[in-house]
């Protein structure tokens, strides 16, 4: 970074220089002239109006691009903790940890992955993605999962906003455990 | 902030003596700490107008989080300054007499 922002500083310095001509050094003189004609055709061509379709397309499309990033770069970032309300915060990985650890004591769950993304308001957006045998009842193992993991997190005060269980039918033989 | 090692030194002990937290945090991202001199205070960062607390709690947990938050923040407050204080939880640890 600092090598850059050095960089930066000596270009500066020499645009400045060439630009008023200064100490006798002037744009001309440079080796540009192919690529400083073409450019002032260009210009000349944008302040006629005569540019081919395919250069306003490229024009507008960089514009637009630039717009995106203008505001995606205004987008406050993500916050890395979860936020419990009255000043108290936990890492996502406190989060990721208890969800996984009730998961995994739901006797139909042989395995299961944590997602966990801090929001600005307090609470997490939890996504829980749990191993079951097939053939099981999918739609019972989620809805006692679901309330299963609220009411462990909700006992140790972890707030949760947004809760996702999916549930993801496997082999026995390829999960953590086998049988609970 | 000249009293800024020492604040930190004591909400350190304030919070170790809480029930429920294992060891002072050391920061996940950045380094939480207090510097003076040649000294360092891990896991309290002291501010000008705030204090933040970083703890690894002791598992299973002896209480809910925010209460945890709350008896540190109780602790610490009588030397805090009136500076707004906030608690993270970094990790949890299991202590050595429990076997999980």
């Amino acid at each position: 970074m600092t090598l850059l922002l050095a960089g930066l500083f000596v270009l500066g310095v020499y645009i400045v220089v060439y630009v008023f001509e200064l100490f006798d050094y002037s744009l001309s003189s440079l080796p540009i002239s192919d690529f400083s004609k073409a450019l002032q055709d260009f210009v000349t061509r944008v302040e006629n109006g005569n540019l081919s379709v395919v250069t306003v397309t490229i024009l507008v499309l960089l514009a637009v691009l630039g717009l995106l990033w203008f505001i995606a770069e205004l987008k406050p970032s993500a916050p890395r903790r979860v936020r419990m309300g009255n000043g108290t915060y936990v890492t996502r990985s406190v989060v990721e940890e208890e969800v996984s650890t009730i998961a995994e004591q739901v006797s139909d769950v042989l395995g299961s992955s944590v997602g966990v993304k801090a929001r600005r308001s307090p609470g997490a957006q939890v996504d829980l993605e749990a191993r079951v045998r097939r053939g099981e009842d999918l739609g019972t193992i989620k809805s006692g999962l679901n309330s299963k993991v609220r009411e462990y997190l909700s006992e140790r005060g972890l707030p949760v906003s947004k809760l996702n269980v999916k549930l993801v039918e496997a082999d026995p033989r390829q999960t953590k455990s086998r049988v609970q | 902030m000249a009293d800024a090692i020492q604040l930190a030194r004591a909400a350190t002990e304030a919070a170790l003596a809480t029930e429920g937290v294992y060891s002072m945090g050391r920061g996940r991202y950045v380094e939480a700490a207090t510097y003076e001199g040649s000294e360092k205070v891990s896991g309290v960062v002291v501010g000008p107008e705030d204090l933040e607390i970083h703890i690894v709690a002791r598992y299973p947990l002896p209480r809910p989080i925010p209460e945890i938050a709350e008896n540190i923040r109780k602790r610490v407050s009588p030397e805090a300054g009136g500076r707004m204080t906030t608690v993270v939880v970094e990790d949890l640890e299991v202590a050595e007499d429990e076997n999980l």
